[in-house]
């Protein structure tokens, strides 16, 4: 597809968790990785909310932090509006798309720096990549800023402790935007929030999105308000997505086994009394992960071929789907 | 309709500063019954958990009970001195914390956790405690208790951590267990056993549970009634199935609504403008005034005493008053 602006391809991360040299020489044992993202492939189309949904340890995280850079993939590649950020060859490309990328993470706490004030934060953007160069200009970006995301303009002489949870994270937007990024990757902003923060902010997210034309990687685990925010969405299950879908496809008829557990979970709001399926077992340890299908000890529909053979994504109607059941049309 | 296994009058937790008081439960009363679910549900800061705190006298200093009657199977338990709570305290009240890896000590074999809580409040043999543990664990869903009594905290899942955590709570035989947060660290899908586990040991012990929680959706799962808590009050008070269908005070109807859907997806959330104030700048009248679309010149002056509507009690000016 022509329209794409990113495409990640077969990226994979692994972590050493090996204990120390000396321990292993010791104790005779080898070096240790952790599979945290396995084969993961996925585009996302310009203007669009590409989602990542699944529960801890299923690599979504690590998938937002190699997307914008923050760490280097062990195999695989990305690339934004076809230029490859781990080829060497392209680097100085790459360098010029760096102002185009930003992100927003999850703690508003910990993001932000205590001891500058809040001006000195959103500005350091548009001074690193020198998008203004006079100190006057610059403040009033800064305040225009400020003023976009709902705050008032002389909010930047203030340090982050004087706001609220949700008030920071609106800081941490307003340094995003100051860049002038076209692509934003979202870390779970607002699962550190309360409900009703959490709608403002999420509503905000929306607004600058048909504002400004951006496009957003959208990293949660919480399915409403992927629901609510997402396009399209990626199920990540273990290191794997194990399905992407358009939104409504997904919510309204999900194929892969995890994905309708997932569904089964999510607690019933509106006690409309939706039947409940049993959740069964948790996660696994992902240093050791079930061979063949990662999700085949908990799955109901799980066969001999499901604990062998890893399975591959297969087209199942609009969505893509990881699963040899519904390949082989056990799923109904 | 039974006998309230607890009774909470005009409770009031304050701490002093050298600013001044600071209240932070603002004389609430509720009533737990015998075999209930009640869910206690509020954004961080509404007070909540200081309240389950209170209950169980387990009030960080200098926090304290500024006023305000706690009666627990018709006795005060609020004026103990510290010998008598323990008689209480996680023998006929229980407490499950958030986090199941803070709650259990890493140092100790779960089973030595387990029969030690059972010693303390039951008078039995050693072997007979053993026993008992194995059974707690059998009873809250740990796959070979007899092998697992054995092992450390840090060879359980998080799941699996917090039903130890329960089967701790269970150890003294409580007529009430305080949850708060029970499922908040885990992922969902754990969070959904853990659910249908304390709804099964309500059913089948008969014990009450408050549960303190900020998901509405757990509550919806979970609780008979809910008491939303605002800055330190009760908004409202009602049976579940009403309040998630007809919220009747501003706040619940906010927060029911800001809440995104899983059947639906809407194009935008309903937002209550602003955020929960800071005890030091609780405003005056209804707390929830400068956030309310809804308000008048009556609610920034006075305080909103509770009415009856058809489906709740309702602490609103829009209820009851003359000058609605």
């Amino acid at each position: 597809m022509t329209d794409a602006l990113v495409q990640v391809s077969n990226l994979t991360r692994l972590f050493d968790v090996s204990k120390p040299w000396l321990n292993r020489v010791i104790e005779r044992e080898d070096r240790m990785f952790l599979r945290a993202v396995d084969n993961v492939s996925f585009e996302i189309r310009k203007g669009e909310t590409f989602a990542l949904v699944g529960e801890s340890g299923s690599g979504k995280s690590t998938v937002a932090k190699m997307v914008v850079g923050l760490i280097p993939p062990t195999e695989g590649e990305i690339s934004i509006e076809n230029v490859s950020m781990t080829d060497p060859a392209q680097v100085e490309t790459m360098r010029s798309l760096r102002r185009r990328i930003q992100m927003i993470f999850q703690d508003p706490f910990a993001s932000l720096n205590p001891r500058w004030r809040v001006d000195r934060i959103v500005s350091e953007p548009i001074r690193a990549f020198r998008l203004e160069n006079d100190e006057k200009a610059i403040g009033r970006r800064v305040e225009e800023l400020l003023t976009l995301v709902g705050l008032s303009g002389d909010d930047g002489r203030k340090f982050p402790h004087e706001f609220s949870g949700g008030q920071r994270q609106r800081i941490c937007i307003a340094r995003a935007l100051a860049s002038k990024p076209d692509f934003i990757v979202c870390d779970e902003p607002t699962s550190a929030l309360d409900v009703s923060v959490q709608a403002q902010i999420l509503n905000l997210m929306r607004d600058l999105q048909s504002e400004f034309g951006l496009t957003y990687l959208f990293i949660s685990h919480d399915l409403s308000v992927v629901r609510h925010m997402a396009t399209r969405v990626g199920v990540m299950y273990l290191g794997r997505i194990v399905e992407v879908a358009d939104s409504a496809n997904l919510f309204d008829k999900p194929e892969h086994p995890y994905t309708r557990m997932l569904f089964d979970a999510v607690p019933d709001l509106m006690m409309s009394g939706r039947p409940h399926q049993s959740v069964e077992g948790e996660i696994p340890n992902p240093i050791n992960p079930p061979t063949g299908c990662t999700f085949h000890p908990r799955c109901p529909l799980a066969n001999d071929r499901c604990r062998s053979e890893i399975p591959e994504p297969l087209a199942a109607g609009a969505s893509v789907v990881t699963c040899h059941a519904r390949e082989e049309g056990r799923t109904e | 309709m039974s006998e309230p296994i607890l009774s909470v009058r005009d409770l009031v937790v304050e701490f002093p500063t050298r600013h001044g008081m600071l209240t932070a439960v603002d004389r609430i009363s509720f009533d737990i019954r015998k075999g209930e679910v009640l869910g206690v549900v509020g954004e961080s800061g509404a007070g909540k958990s200081l309240t389950g705190a209170a209950i169980i006298g387990l009030l960080e200093p200098p926090g304290r009970i500024g006023g305000g009657e706690i009666i627990f199977d018709g006795q005060r338990i609020d004026n103990l001195d510290e010998e008598q709570i323990r008689n209480v305290r996680g023998k006929r009240i229980a407490m499950i914390f958030q986090d199941p890896l803070t709650s259990l000590n890493p140092l100790y074999r779960i089973g030595e956790q387990l029969i030690e809580t059972i010693l303390t409040h039951l008078d039995m043999s050693r072997t007979d405690a053993r026993k008992r543990a194995i059974s707690l664990l059998d009873e809250v869903g740990i796959p070979a208790p007899e092998t697992r009594i054995d092992a450390y905290p840090h060879q359980f899942s998080g799941g699996m951590r917090q039903r130890v955590v329960i089967a701790l709570a269970l150890a003294g035989e409580p007529d009430l267990v305080i949850a708060d947060e029970p499922t908040t660290a885990l992922d969902v899908s754990v969070q959904a056993q853990i659910i249908q586990l304390l709804k099964r040991l309500c059913r089948e012990r008969g014990m009450a549970i408050m549960l303190i929680t900020h998901d509405m959706g757990v509550i919806a799962e979970t609780a008979d009634r809910v008491a939303v808590l605002y800055a330190g009050r009760i908004a409202e008070v009602g049976t579940t199935r009403n309040l998630v269908h007809h919220p009747q005070h501003p706040y619940t109807f906010g927060l029911m609504a800001s809440i995104p859907s899983l059947e639906k997806g809407a194009d935008r959330l309903v937002q209550i403008p602003g955020s929960m104030p800071r005890l030091t700048a609780i405003p005056s009248g209804c707390a929830f005034h400068p956030r309310c679309s809804r308000n008048f010149d009556r609610c920034e002056r006075e305080q909103p005493s509770e009415f009856e509507t058809e489906t709740s009690k309702v602490a609103c000016w829009l209820f009851g008053g003359d000058d609605r």
